[in-house]
């Protein structure tokens, strides 16, 4: 099993969702996150004010999935969240020991 | 077997059937009340038995040893899951050392048949000792009641030890009665109205229906140190609470049986049974869960008031900081109302017959955070059917509405309206959106709850000290009609009660009744609905990329002007606020305040895009509903304003300018003035001509009047529209009205160049004293060549002090700088203005950029010195 996290723009959410929809990808958990990659952030000028956002707010996806269905996801989701410019976020693939279902203690990937 | 496992296993069997037989019977009759009542006697019958097993064979038996039930047990309400309060009281520590084998097995009896016990052990010594971290005791011994062993020990304990520990510790223990009450009612924000609340521990619950039991029976006793007559409550107030635990005692059974367990969320699955089953409300039409959760709500506001009038009413509970905190909100006076410990009373002579009485009186409380006594409320419930006939309607309602609305404590205001049926009954609309529940995983709170509670958000900022909440407390400071927000919050999610409507649409529907109701004037009306139109539009602006230039441009043109801005933004911080206490996250409040900030700075920077015959057709179809001219000549006047002109003003304003433009053949220079609710405003419209804004501000400082706000804007044909939006502050125009005529005539003779500005501005300068400076604002000057493709824009940042603009735009006239376009604020002491500027037709170049950021810092530097 394999933990995959993407971190995208936040208007990217509903279509990467669906696109993981679209190839059986049912269950994910999604966070507000803050951060920056090369891209840094930018500063605001408000009535004399600096608002500098050195820290961007983006979205993170989080799936664990059997290994089978790994690439489609990667794709699925690198396809959905692309735009081609910086800023457009990251994928990151960890390998998972186990899962299991707290409901009936069920283990492995039939857990997921 | 043994005699007592034959015993156990018989008490398991008796006790499965019995259950089982009550649970029947409260699926065939709904009776809550019967349900308790039975399994108290079943838990009784079986205490019993096994007391003669492990105990005394002697129910009377054994002495100085009794068992008592507290709590809800003590009170006969055995709910069928509930725990069972039970008491081993002893006549002293002898007896207890005595009997403690025999209370060990009973309790271990008891465990065995699977009965979850709360059990306490007691001397009456120790039951006289009141601990202050465990009121929980002390309350509970107000529900006992005898059940076996020595009846002698127990009477002790009844008719001595409890009226004199009450009598003595009154005090502390109404102080720490109110204390853990404030403290749970807060844990669910102070409201009774969760989508799926606790039905024993929210607000209204069942537990508020003991406190208010508790407390009028402390009271009561520690008067007449002895225990009162049963109907020690008011007589309504009983009433009320009679109904209440009816309802609630058939729902908790109701849930018990349902999850087979201590169990008493009303999710949204036992909403559903419950309205199907018509559980408290067997006398009702067929029930939709809405339906019965309104019952629910009136029976839970009804016990929530109940309860928070008898903790506001027991002055010797307080402490001695509150009660010092309460005599100081006993000051304010007013001739119809009086404050007697945080509460309002009616002076004698005043009639609630006149309505205008009762919305003073809740704009007094919305503006002191006051609560209505007891008897004050009795009187507007009895003051309410002789107004439902002829509610008040009208300016005069949305003159006291937006006054209320605008106090600090106007959510608490509206809340009591609300509770007393006040609010619905002047404002109809509402009524479909009272207690109403809507399934949504985020909401926690009903929609009417919901909306108060965002107005509440608002008004809260300026206390806060979390660092969001400042930035939007400012802007919330610089609103111009912040009123229109609130009334915004409070209709914005009314079409929620629509079934299947699109809810911002049926929302705008019936607001557009109550603004008729209140006969609000078209261009508030037009705030209004813009706002609840476009509630949902900043939220929707986060899930695209809010820091695209182009998602920026696009919704701020959809704005249209910064004042609507302001307000979106609070009324999206306030909405997500209100939505559940974690909604508004830190991540979600700085996108909306980067969103706010970045179309902000978009208006001010594309404020010159010019009109050229593309104006909306909306805007378009207003300006020929309301004119007397024909389209063509509308569209001579109207070319080549910036679009911004178009959306601060007015189609009727638009129209008058057009008016006034029409007449500078005769006359060239048209004034005209008037008084608005915050300023003055003063609109000027002439052919353009060098230092045309230094002179006008100019006129404006030598009479000393403080220009807020202020917009400069010309027309293809080279005619001028200023607005400048002032205060008076020496009261010349508020207190000589044949001084409104002198200063239009002065502005003119000055621009005809018949007057001498100087000469007046030196007179003026003479007569007055230097202004102290409250905050220190530091001058920032930024120029920004990129945004026009026409003119340079400069921001100037200062001090605001008076003659700041006119020294300013005298010292860009004397740089050779025409203004294009003016657009001057002022928040608190800083001024901010900002100019669109060419030079002989151009954007400035870097060196005319250098000499006048130079100049303006040294005018700016000498004016501070002066």
């Amino acid at each position: 099993m394999t933990k995959v996290e993407a971190v995208i723009q936040n208007s990217k959410l509903e279509a990467v969702k669906n696109a993981l929809h679209e190839i059986g990808v049912e269950g994910m958990t999604v966070a507000e996150v803050r951060g920056h990659g090369r891209q840094k952030g930018h500063t605001e000028v408000y009535r004399g004010r600096e608002y500098s956002v050195d820290l961007i707010p983006k979205t993170k996806l989080e799936v664990v999935l059997a290994d089978a269905m790994v690439d489609k996801a990667v794709q699925a989701i690198s396809g959905a969240a692309r735009t081609g410019k910086i800023g457009d976020g990251k994928i990151f693939l960890t390998r998972v020991d186990d899962a299991i279902r707290i409901r009936n203690d069920e283990r492995g990937e039939g857990a997921l | 077997m043994t005699a007592a496992s034959l015993l156990i296993s018989e008490l398991r069997s008796s006790l499965a059937e019995e259950s089982a037989r009550i649970a029947r019977g409260f699926a065939a009759t709904g009776d809550g009340r019967a349900a308790v009542a039975q399994r108290t006697s079943l838990v009784e019958d079986l205490l019993r038995r096994l007391w003669r097993e492990c105990v005394s064979s002697d129910d009377a038996g054994p002495r100085g040893f009794a068992l008592v039930a507290t709590g809800g047990f003590g009170r006969g309400w055995l709910f069928p899951y509930s725990d069972i309060d039970l008491l081993f009281l002893f006549a002293d520590h002898a007896s207890e050392e005595t009997h403690k084998d025999a209370v060990q097995r009973f309790s271990q009896e008891l465990w065995d048949l699977k009965l979850k016990l709360s059990p306490a052990s007691r001397t009456l010594a120790e039951c006289d000792r009141f601990d202050l971290s465990n009121t929980e005791f002390t309350i509970s011994l107000l529900d006992c009641r005898f059940l076996l062993g020595d009846r002698e020990v127990y009477a002790r304990l009844h008719d001595k030890v409890i009226p004199k520990l009450v009598a003595r510790e009154s005090k502390p223990l109404l102080q720490g009665l109110a204390e853990v009450t404030r403290e749970r009612h807060g844990k669910f924000g102070h409201t009774v109205f969760h989508l799926e609340p606790n039905l024993k521990e929210t607000p209204g619950g069942l537990r508020d229906c003991n406190v208010a039991s508790w407390l009028a029976l402390i009271s009561a006793m520690s008067k007449l140190g002895e225990w009162p007559d049963v109907s020690s409550l008011r007589p309504p107030v009983r009433k009320q609470l009679d109904a209440a635990l009816e309802f609630l005692m058939a729902a908790r059974c109701f849930l018990h049986f349902r999850y087979g367990r201590d169990d008493n969320a009303l999710s949204w699955e036992a909403q559903d049974e419950a309205a199907a089953r018509k559980i408290g409300a067997s006398d009702s039409a067929d029930l939709t869960a809405a339906d019965w959760m309104r019952i629910y709500f009136g029976h839970a506001r009804a016990t929530q008031r109940a309860v928070m009038q008898l903790l506001e009413e027991i002055p010797e509970s307080w402490s001695a900081l509150r009660r010092q905190f309460q005599g100081w909100k006993s000051r304010p006076s007013h001739p119809d109302f009086s404050v007697v410990d945080g509460l309002i009373f009616l002076q004698q002579s005043s009639s609630l017959k006149d309505p205008e009485m009762l919305l003073r009186l809740f704009h007094f409380m919305a503006h002191h955070g006051l609560k209505l006594s007891a008897t004050t409320e009795h009187r507007i419930e009895q003051a309410l059917p002789a107004l439902a006939v002829t509610p008040p309607r009208g300016a005069e309602l949305w003159l006291y509405l937006q006054e209320t609305l605008l106090q600090p404590h106007a959510a608490e205001a509206l809340r009591a309206m609300h509770s007393l049926r006040l609010l619905t009954l002047l404002l109809p609309e509402l009524k479909p959106i009272d207690s109403l529940v809507v399934r949504d995983y985020y909401h926690r709170f009903t929609v009417d709850e919901h909306s108060i509670l965002a107005i509440e958000s608002l008004h809260r900022l300026n206390q806060s000290q979390s660092e969001w909440d400042k930035r939007y407390a400012e802007v919330l400071g610089e609103l111009e009609d912040p009123e229109l927000l609130y009334l915004a919050l409070l209709l914005h999610d009314t079409g929620k009660g629509v079934p299947g409507a699109n809810h911002v649409e049926a929302s705008l529907e019936i607001a557009g009744r109550c603004l008729d109701r209140l006969d609000v004037e078209e261009g508030e009306r037009a705030v209004v609905l813009f706002l609840i139109e476009n509630h949902l539009e900043m939220s929707a602006q986060l899930r695209r990329d809010i820091f695209n230039p182009e998602t920026v441009a696009a919704f701020a043109e959809k704005v249209g002007t910064p004042e609507r801005l302001k307000m979106l933004c609070l009324l999206t911080y306030a909405d997500i606020k209100a939505v559940n206490p974690e909604a508004l996250t830190p991540w979600k409040a700085e996108n909306v305040w980067q969103l706010y900030i970045g179309a902000a700075n978009y208006l001010n920077r594309s404020a010159d895009h010019r009109v050229h015959g593309d104006i909306s057709n909306e805007k378009l179809a207003r300006l020929n509903s309301l004119a007397p001219v024909t389209g063509a000549k509308f569209r001579n006047f109207v070319e080549g304003f910036p679009q911004r002109y178009l959306q601060v003003h007015s189609a009727e304003e638009v129209i008058r300018h057009m008016e006034m433009a029409d007449d500078v053949s005769r006359d060239a220079v048209q004034v005209d003035l008037k008084r608005g609710r915050h300023w003055y405003e003063l609109s000027l419209v002439t052919k353009d001509r060098p230092s045309l804004f230094a002179t006008l501000t100019g006129v404006l400082a030598a009479w000393g009047m403080n220009i807020v706000k202020a917009n400069a804007f010309s027309n293809q044909a080279g005619t001028v529209v200023d607005t400048l939006y002032f205060t008076d502050r020496f009261r010349t125009l508020e207190l000589n009205l044949s001084e409104w005529q002198r200063f239009k005539q002065s502005i003119v003779a000055i621009l005809a160049g018949e007057a001498d500005l100087e000469k007046m501005l030196r007179d003026r300068q003479r007569s007055e004293k230097n202004l102290r400076v409250k905050v220190v604002v530091e001058t920032r000057i930024d120029f920004d060549d990129d945004c026009s493709s026409t003119s340079t824009l400069l921001q100037v940042i200062a001090q605001d002090r008076p003659r700041l603009l006119h020294r300013i735009s005298s010292c860009l006239s004397q740089q050779r700088c025409n203004i294009e376009i003016a657009l001057i604020d002022t928040e608190g002491q800083m001024a901010i203005d900002t100019f669109y500027l060419t030079s002989g037709g151009k954007k400035l170049s870097a060196d005319i950029q250098k000499n006048v950021a130079k100049a303006l810092l040294d005018e700016l530097k000498s004016l501070q010195l002066s």
